[in-house]
Parts: structure tokens; C-alpha cells; sequence
């Protein structure tokens, strides 16, 4: 049941990525429909698919790479639905549907059935760490998404060319703005996860940090998220600088989730002796 | 007598100037002439669209176009003190289709001087406004203009042709829309009194623009230009050190090498703390260096980008009014059905109450003249003359109802001749459908 729901929400993230992308270039309102529709449909199946697979196993369904990247996948455009609820961002949504698509396409080749908890692991910092580690990470998707239309739109703009597909873009300040608001509800929920991970660690294995490899790949993300931050609170970085960080950063992240587990299995990647 | 739309007027590409302020109807002599024009004969309902570039009459008729035509040109001729001889071969006379479709392109701005510009759809709704306020717009005219205001919001939604700026002054202005979000908490920069760098700050000024700074080569023209804005003159020499303060710095000055280089500009950017700038160079020579544009967070654009982009938009614009041109064709294609619709249902409905009425008197008398009336024989006379009448009315009404067929009113209008069938007039409410 949970494969199937997820393979309907793989079918809608296309339609919506298509939906949306046909908007940008002909402005017609049925492609807007489609593709926020699409997204909307995706997100509600994918949400009933990791429902009732932590319903089956009883707990919060994220103990499996698979099961890993489709949450994360999901909460991500939930976050943009969220977002698109203020404002309009066709734009943003015709790269985070893509995005969807393929994180969710990538977690079917590390498909496995529901695994049993061990029960070291049943503690109530588990949900916190993970829902704070998730809801962070989802959050920078959506700058890494900001980001990308950002540098597409500044290139445009740079190149002298204004019209067509750029001009239906959002403002330079507002992409830019929005990464910055991003970065600064995703970065403290991604501190709060590694600090709750540390604290679930020290409670279940009685230390707080054992440089396994997706707490090294943790650590780098949050150093450059950090000093991403910084240099903008600080010097002002902004605009092309701070999304081509941004970008970077985000694909640590991406790279952590979908090759970590597999060159260094350890207790993210689900073996938790 | 079906209804038809008439539109009677003359605009800016059929007649010059001079003869379109003759014509143009005063705000205040508007009500006075609607209510003349409700007279004219063949005229059921009347609007005026009277602007600078065009004096049309938008009526509802009864009767012949060219005859109703013929009266609302002597009504201008009369209304306006203008010889009929001296614009009658300026004019165009557009009736049914075409006039539905003249409505909606001059609504979508398709018909303007400059394609897209939206100012037409406000006045429109003020001359609509009037003509509701003093009577005589009725059903057809409300539902012609409101899906007219429904076509033009789509037309502007669903197609780039409001968004492509055409002159080089607007394509500037809407370039810092690209860039800055608002114009509010920003500063404009003018370095030289160019006509059309004054044009641009006087735009981005309408659109919102905080302050703006002047610098001239002569300080006191500075000081009068800065009043003009209500804004600050700054001595030229004092331009590089100026510039932290500007968001968009527009360059119209003389001058025989580039009043701005890159490595200034790299200087204000540190202290602006990286805050964007953009430089609209439309001075020539150049007064920006180009290299400006190779720095972070920097855009300069100058005369030739302007253009390149201005010809860019022209060229998007044309693809566009054609798929606006086929939105204006389907909702025209809707409201004549609507409109062939309008005395359909009416017609049934007269057809089938006098049909019904006489049938109840014939079997009344029928009734009366039996003897025994055992309540047997009236329910078996009363089903047998409801079940002729029925059948004979089946066909006819059927084909009436067959929405969409090309010949429909002129069905429903013989119809009515054959039967002798009386319309009620029409309600007149004016808020029958909102503008959807």
C-alpha cells in the first residue's frame, strides 16, 4: 500500500514539475493549476505513504535510507506548499518539483521493508531529533531551489537578457531575501537536530559524538551553513555568493543522504550495534 | 426583434486629432447626451466611450444596423456641432460579432495606440459606470462590458503583452523591478539633466522611489532640477563619494570619458555592505564604465542594452497578441451565445403558457357542455387535450431548445410571429452577474 501511494506521488511530482515549467513559458493559468495541484496530490500521497508505513512499523518511518530520503523529500515540498500559501512562487516550485521527483526516484533503489526498532532506540529524542534534523534540511532545499532560480535570473540579467522566461521570475532582492529568511529558520533546526543527535547518542550509546560518517557530513554542512550566515549577517554577503554556497552546501547534504549510507554503513545508515 | 450589439465610432487610427477633440464628449456633458442617444430610434440600450484616442457609441438595438447606424451619427453630429459630412467617412460601424469583438479587443487594450497599456480598462469601467449611473445600460450592455473587463484581466494574466515594456524609458523602469523588489526604501541617483534620464526618475518616482539625489555639471541647475523632485542636489565633485547612498544611479551627463569606473564602484559596494546597484547608462558617450557590470551584486545597462531589450519585448509582444487575439475570439464566441440565448427561453415560455391557456378554456367549455360530469370523464378529457397539445409541442419546442444552432433567434423570432407571442420587456437589473 505504502509503495503504491508512493508511486502515485512519484506519477504527480512529474505532472507537477511539467505543470509548472509549462506555466513559466506560456503563462497559461490551466498549467498553473495542474502543477500546484500536482504538487498538492504528490504531497498528500507521499505523506499518506510514510503515514502508514510508520503506522505498520510503529514508529516514525525514517530508520531506512529509503525510508530517509522519501521523508525528506516530502517534507520539502511541504515546506514550499507552506510558503506558497504567502506568496507565489511558480518559479520555486518548478525546481523543487523536479527535485522531488528525483530524491523520491533515488530512494526506490535503496527500497527495503519496514525494519524493527531496536529497542535502545525507543526514546522520545528520536522523534526531536529527527523531525528538527529533517524539517532543517528541508528548509535549506528550498533556499538550495531559491538559490538556483536566483543564479539563473542574475546570469539573465548580467547577459543583457530581460525578457521572455526571466521576467517572469521573481525580483533579485526578493529571491534573495527569501534565501536569507531560508537560511535563518533552516539553520537552527539543523543545530537543534546535530545537538539532539548528540544528546540521543550520549543517552543511548553513552557518547555524544563518534565521527561516523554522517555526523562528519553533519558537521561540514553546518560549518559552511554557518559561515554562510555569518558572512551575511557580517560582511553583507549576498546574491550571486551567498546562493553559490548555498548550492554547495546543499549538495553535501544531498551527497550525505544518498551516498553516505552506502559507503559507510553505521547507525544513520541503520545499523545501530 | 432580436437584440444586436452596435458599436458606431471613429479612433486614432481612422481620424486625426484635431477631429477627435471636436468629437470627444466633455466628463460633464456625458450624462445629458446618453440620455438623447437613448432616443434615437432602434437604440434599447447606450454607452459612450469618449477618450483621446477614440469616441465610439456602444448600443443595444432593435432593427436595422445601418438604420439605428444612421441615427447615432446624426446624434453626434447634433450632440457635437460637428457637420456629419466632416467625419461620416472617418467613421466604422461594427454590429453582432464584430461589435462583440471590437469591445473586448479595445477592453484587452489590443486596440490601443500602444499595445498593452493598461490605462483603456479604467477608463472603460468610469464611461460603463456612467452610463449605468444614468440609465441607460441594461442587461446586454452590462453583461457586453463586464465580460469585456473579464477578457482584458485575462488577457493581461494569461499573456506577457501588459508586461513588455515598449519605450526605452519604461524598458529601464521595469529593469529595476527585476532587480529591486520595491522602489520604496530606494534611492535614485541622477548625474546629468538628460530628457530621458528625467523621464525614467520621474517613472520610477510614480512607482514609489524613496529619495532622489541630483548631481549636474553646473551646480545651480542641479539645486533647480532636485526641486522639481523634491529632492537633494549634491556638487558634482562630490559624486564618487555620493554614490554609497544611491540604489540606481542613472548617467546622463557630457562628458568625453567615463565619470564612474569599476574600481569605485567596487569601493561603494564594500561600504554599502554589497547592497545591489544598478547603473542605466544613458548617456553617449558612455558615462559608466562597462566594466562595472563584471562586479557582484552590479548591474549596468546601457543605451544599446536598453534598445536590444526594447526590440526584444516588440518582437515577444507581437507572439503574444496572437494568442490574445484567440482569447478575445473564444469569449466573443460565448457571449453571442449568451446573447442568441437571451429571447430564446422567453419565447418557450410565452409559446407554452398561451398554448396552456387556450387549451384550459377550450376544455372548460367542453366540460360545461357535458351533461354528466362524473370526475372519471374530466380527468379523461383533461389528460387527452394535455396530451395533444404535448405532442404537437414537442417538436417545435425541441428545436428551439437545441442550443447553439447558428439559426436559433431567427427560429425564436418566427416563433413569435407565427404564434403572435408577445415578450415581456426584459429586467433591466444591472447587477444581474458580477464581473467574473
Amino acid at each position: 500500500m505504502d509503495l503504491l501511494l508512493l508511486k502515485i506521488s512519484l506519477v504527480a511530482y512529474l505532472v507537477a514539475a511539467v505543470g509548472l515549467s509549462l506555466y513559466l513559458l506560456s503563462l497559461r493559468p490551466a498549467a498553473y493549476r495542474m502543477g500546484t495541484f500536482g504538487l498538492a496530490t504528490a504531497f498528500a500521497a507521499h505523506g499518506a505513504s510514510i503515514l502508514g508505513r510508520s503506522l505498520a512499523a510503529g514508529h516514525l518511518a525514517v530508520t531506512t535510507e529509503y525510508e530517509a530520503l522519501s521523508f525528506f523529500a516530502c517534507l520539502t515540498v511541504g515546506v514550499y506548499l507552506g510558503v506558497q500559501l504567502r506568496y507565489r512562487l511558480p518559479a520555486v516550485g518548478a525546481v523543487v518539483a523536479p527535485l522531488a521527483f528525483t530524491v523520491t526516484l533515488a530512494s526506490f533503489a535503496f527500497y527495503a521493508g519496514v525494519r524493527e526498532l531496536p529497542p535502545n532506540l525507543r526514546s522520545a529524542w528520536l522523534p526531536v531529533h529527527v523531525t528538527a534534523a529533517f524539517l532543517g534540511n528541508a528548509v535549506l532545499a528550498l533556499a538550495f531551489c531559491v538559490s538556483l532560480v536566483y543564479l539563473f535570473r542574475e546570469r539573465q540579467l548580467k547577459a543583457k537578457r530581460a525578457g521572455g522566461l526571466s521576467s517572469r521570475l521573481p525580483s533579485l532582492e526578493a529571491l534573495d531575501a527569501l534565501n536569507y529568511r531560508a537560511l535563518a529558520w533552516g539553520f537552527p533546526l539543523l543545530t537543534l537536530g546535530i545537538v539532539t543527535g548528540a544528546l540521543f547518542a550520549k543517552h543511548t550509546w553513552g557518547r555524544f559524538w563518534s565521527w561516523e560518517e554522517r555526523e562528519i557530513f553533519s558537521l561540514i554542512t553546518w560549518i559552511l551553513y554557518a559561515g554562510l550566515l555569518e558572512a551575511r549577517m557580517v560582511i553583507g554577503w549576498r546574491g550571486r555568493r551567498a546562493a553559490t554556497v548555498t548550492i554547495v552546501a546543499f549538495m553535501v547534504v544531498l551527497v550525505s543522504f544518498m551516498f553516505g549510507h552506502m559507503i559507510f554503513p553505521g547507525k544513520h545508515g541503520g545499523s545501530f550495534d | 426583434m432580436a437584440r444586436d450589439l452596435l458599436i458606431v465610432g471613429l479612433n486614432h487610427r481612422t481620424t486625426p486629432v484635431a477631429l477627435r477633440e471636436q468629437l470627444a464628449f466633455p466628463e460633464t456633458a456625458l450624462g445629458a447626451a446618453l440620455g438623447q442617444l437613448k432616443s434615437v430610434p432602434g437604440v434599447r440600450e447606450a454607452a459612450i466611450l469618449s477618450t483621446c484616442n477614440r469616441i465610439e457609441v456602444v448600443a443595444c438595438i432593435a432593427g436595422e444596423p445601418a438604420d439605428v447606424g444612421g441615427g447615432i451619427e446624426a446624434f453626434l453630429a447634433r450632440e457635437r456641432e460637428v457637420e456629419r459630412s466632416a467625419f461620416a467617412h472617418h467613421l466604422y460601424v461594427h454590429h453582432g460579432r464584430d461589435a462583440v469583438r471590437h469591445l473586448f479587443r479595445v477592453a484587452a487594450s489590443l486596440d490601443s495606440m500602444v499595445v498593452g497599456e493598461p490605462q483603456i480598462l479604467g477608463q472603460m469601467k468610469n464611461l460603463y459606470a456612467e452610463a449605468a449611473s444614468v440609465g441607460t445600460s441594461g442587461l446586454v450592455l452590462h453583461k457586453a462590458f463586464h465580460r469585456s473587463f473579464a477578457v482584458a484581466k485575462r488577457v493581461r494574466t494569461e499573456t506577457g503583452i501588459a508586461s513588455k515594456a515598449v519605450s526605452v524609458a519604461s524598458v529601464a523602469v521595469d529593469l529595476t523591478r527585476t532587480i529591486f523588489e520595491t522602489l520604496e526604501d530606494k534611492t535614485v541617483m541622477l548625474v546629468g539633466a538628460g530628457k530621458m534620464s528625467q523621464l525614467v526618475a520621474r517613472h520610477l518616482k510614480a512607482r514609489g522611489a524613496g529619495d532622489i539625489v541630483v548631481t549636474t555639471r553646473t551646480f545651480d541647475h542641479a539645486v533647480a532640477l532636485a526641486r522639481e523632485f523634491n529632492g537633494t542636489p549634491i556638487p558634482f565633485e562630490r559624486l564618487a563619494e555620493s554614490l554609497k547612498l544611491a540604489d540606481i544611479v542613472i548617467g546622463s551627463a557630457g562628458a568625453a570619458d567615463f565619470l564612474v569606473g569599476a574600481s569605485v564602484v567596487q569601493e561603494v559596494l564594500r561600504a554599502r555592505k554589497q547592497r545591489p546597484m544598478f547603473f542605466i547608462d544613458m548617456a553617449v558617450p558612455r558615462n559608466f564604465d562597462p566594466a562595472i557590470n563584471d562586479l557582484d551584486n552590479v548591474y549596468l545597462y546601457d543605451m544599446d542594452d536598453l534598445a536590444r531589450t526594447r526590440a526584444g519585448n516588440a518582437d515577444e509582444r507581437e507572439r503574444e497578441a496572437v494568442r490574445a487575439e484567440a482569447i478575445v475570439e473564444s469569449e466573443v464566441e460565448r457571449f453571442c451565445r449568451w446573447l442568441d440565448g437571451l429571447e430564446v427561453v422567453p419565447t418557450i415560455v410565452a409559446l407554452r403558457s398561451k398554448i396552456e391557456a387556450i387549451r384550459l378554456s377550450e376544455l372548460e367549455k367542453a366540460l360545461a357542455s357535458l351533461q354528466d360530469q362524473a370526475p372519471r370523464q374530466r380527468a379523461l378529457l383533461d389528460a387527452l387535450s394535455s396530451s395533444i397539445v404535448n405532442k404537437i409541442l414537442h417538436a417545435p419546442l425541441a428545436s428551439l431548445k437545441r442550443e447553439g444552432a447558428a439559426d436559433q433567434p431567427d427560429l425564436a423570432a418566427s416563433v413569435r410571429r407565427l404564434f403572435d407571442l408577445e415578450l415581456p420587456p426584459p429586467p433591466d437589473s444591472q447587477n444581474s452577474e458580477e464581473e467574473d
